[in-house]
């Protein structure tokens, strides 16, 4: 485990929140094994053995035979960092208990499935880089209004404008703080572009929001 | 030898408790306490929890039951430490919903750090053996990252307890009881045999993934003989020779009360 993450405790991604991801998928979402689209945001954690920093060399994945997979992918959300505790707030109230703003990149397996919880895919070592700072909230006026580009090899492969989210982020701290109660230094990673970019070893990954900063990790195994 | 966490004359301790239920605290203080006296507050007994794995269609006999084929590979979901709670202590039921059902399952806590573990040296790794209720309400069930978190990340929802046992008191942890009572009627009454993926496989399957970290835990999944449980309920899941947890239902505004 990293030593110096900016995480305590807790982070929850949302997945699926693309509303251009969401349509795109609607036909495939009204088949088995879905059957339905989701009616409510679409979590998964990334467990503290994920957790990592700016600058950090991202591990190439290996299969259960020991063998480096065949491809990797990553997405960047906003980081919501949680200030004080906060259970059950309306989302009128909800950005009161955001103390500070991150970048998360999200590296995993191609995103094959969201039908069962991807372990596989989502909780390898280190696979979730935080940082490089925590942005106060007051430098923030509106998160909603920001935009996550992701550059690889310094070449922009996404562009992801917040205002595109199937849910915002105050929305989304409600709904959440209705299933869990949060604590400080817990972070929401609110929306990822639908798209994930491929990323080859050796690849330099730049996560960037203006006025937040920019995240930077490197593929190992090149 | 037993360990856990409890709070005794506004004293919040480490405890060992021996074979023949002494209680000694971590400084050797031994405390003239019965271990069923009220005076005891029971907390989880792991002391700084890590990440919570836990198995759904873990059981032959369960996966009938929820009309699943038996799973090829381990179906794990994660969970934290807000759903956490202790021995006596409760668990809320949402308010407008039609079916929440306890899961009594064996825990294996983890004892220390590994990657790419062997089948054959997971125990290696296992600190002990406890008893969790893994609540789960159905209502809320999508097919997206099923078992999704707000069926399974709820406050409250994982009581855990009252112990931890040494893996080493344990010969075979899957050749034991288990069974469930409501208001003191069995409702539920399994083995641990009939697990399909058993610790040291779930440890492989994990390490082959990432580090598994002390203060993590298994939840191993239940056996069939799940019923819908109400506020004022008394759950009580049992593992032979591990523990009994019990647990009182209530709603959500008694739970979350000036919150709710």
């Amino acid at each position: 485990m990293t030593a110096n993450t900016l995480v305590n405790s807790k982070l929850v991604c949302v997945a699926l929140n693309d509303k251009a991801q969401l349509a795109a998928l609607e036909g495939a979402f009204n088949e088995a094994p879905y059957k339905k689209p989701p009616t409510q945001p679409v979590l998964y954690y990334k467990p503290r053995n994920t957790w990592s920093v700016n600058g950090a060399e991202i591990e190439w994945a290996k299969d259960f035979d020991g063998v480096d997979v065949p491809a990797m992918a990553v997405g960047a959300s906003l980081g919501v960092v949680i200030g004080k505790e906060i259970c059950r707030v309306s989302a009128e109230d909800a950005l009161d208990y955001v103390v500070g703003y991150t970048l998360v990149s999200d590296f995993s397996l191609p995103e094959e499935s969201y039908y069962r919880p991807d372990i596989k895919g989502k909780c390898l070592d280190g696979s979730a880089p935080v940082g490089p700072t925590i942005v106060p909230a007051d430098q923030i006026s509106n998160p909603d209004a920001l935009r996550v580009t992701l550059s690889v090899n310094g070449h922009l492969r996404s562009n992801f404008e917040l205002s595109g989210m199937q849910r915002g982020v105050a929305e989304l701290i409600s709904i959440i703080s209705h299933i869990m109660t949060l604590q400080p230094g817990e972070m929401i990673a609110v929306g990822f572009a639908g798209d994930r970019v491929a990323v080859a070893k050796g690849d330099r990954v730049d996560a960037q929001i203006e006025g937040v900063g920019t995240l930077t990790n490197t593929l190992g195994g090149a | 030898m037993r360990h856990a966490r409890i709070i005794f004359e506004g004293r919040e301790l480490d405890i060992d408790i021996s074979a023949d239920d002494r209680i000694t605290t971590a400084e050797g203080e031994v405390l003239n306490v019965a271990l069923d006296s009220d005076q005891i507050t029971w907390l989880v007994p792991v002391k700084e929890p890590g990440t919570i794995f836990a198995l759904g269609i873990n059981y032959a006999d369960h996966a009938s039951e929820l009309a699943f084929e038996p799973p090829k590979e381990p179906l794990v979901f994660i969970k934290h430490a807000n759903t956490l709670t202790g021995h006596k202590q409760v668990s809320y039921r949402p308010d407008n919903i039609d079916y929440q059902h306890y899961e009594c399952e064996l825990v294996a806590v983890i004892g220390k750090s590994g990657k790419n573990i062997k089948r054959e040296d997971a125990l290696d790794y296992v600190a002990g053996y406890t008893v969790c209720n893994d609540f789960a309400i159905r209502d809320y069930l999508e097919n997206y990252y099923r078992p999704n978190l707000r069926v399974k990340s709820r406050d409250s929802l994982l009581p855990m307890g009252p112990w931890i046992v040494d893996t080493a008191d344990i010969a075979d942890a899957n050749a034991l009881k288990l069974t469930t009572t409501v208001n003191g009627k069995v409702t539920q009454d399994g083995s641990t045999k009939d697990m399909i993926f058993n610790v040291p496989f779930i440890i492989e399957y994990l390490s082959k993934i990432m580090t598994l970290n002390p203060g993590d835990m298994i939840c191993t999944g239940t056996p069939h003989g799940i019923v819908d449980c109400q506020p004022g309920d008394t759950v009580v899941c049992s593992i032979e020779d591990i523990c009994s947890l019990e647990t009182r239902m209530v709603s959500e505004q008694e739970y979350y009360g000036d919150k709710y």
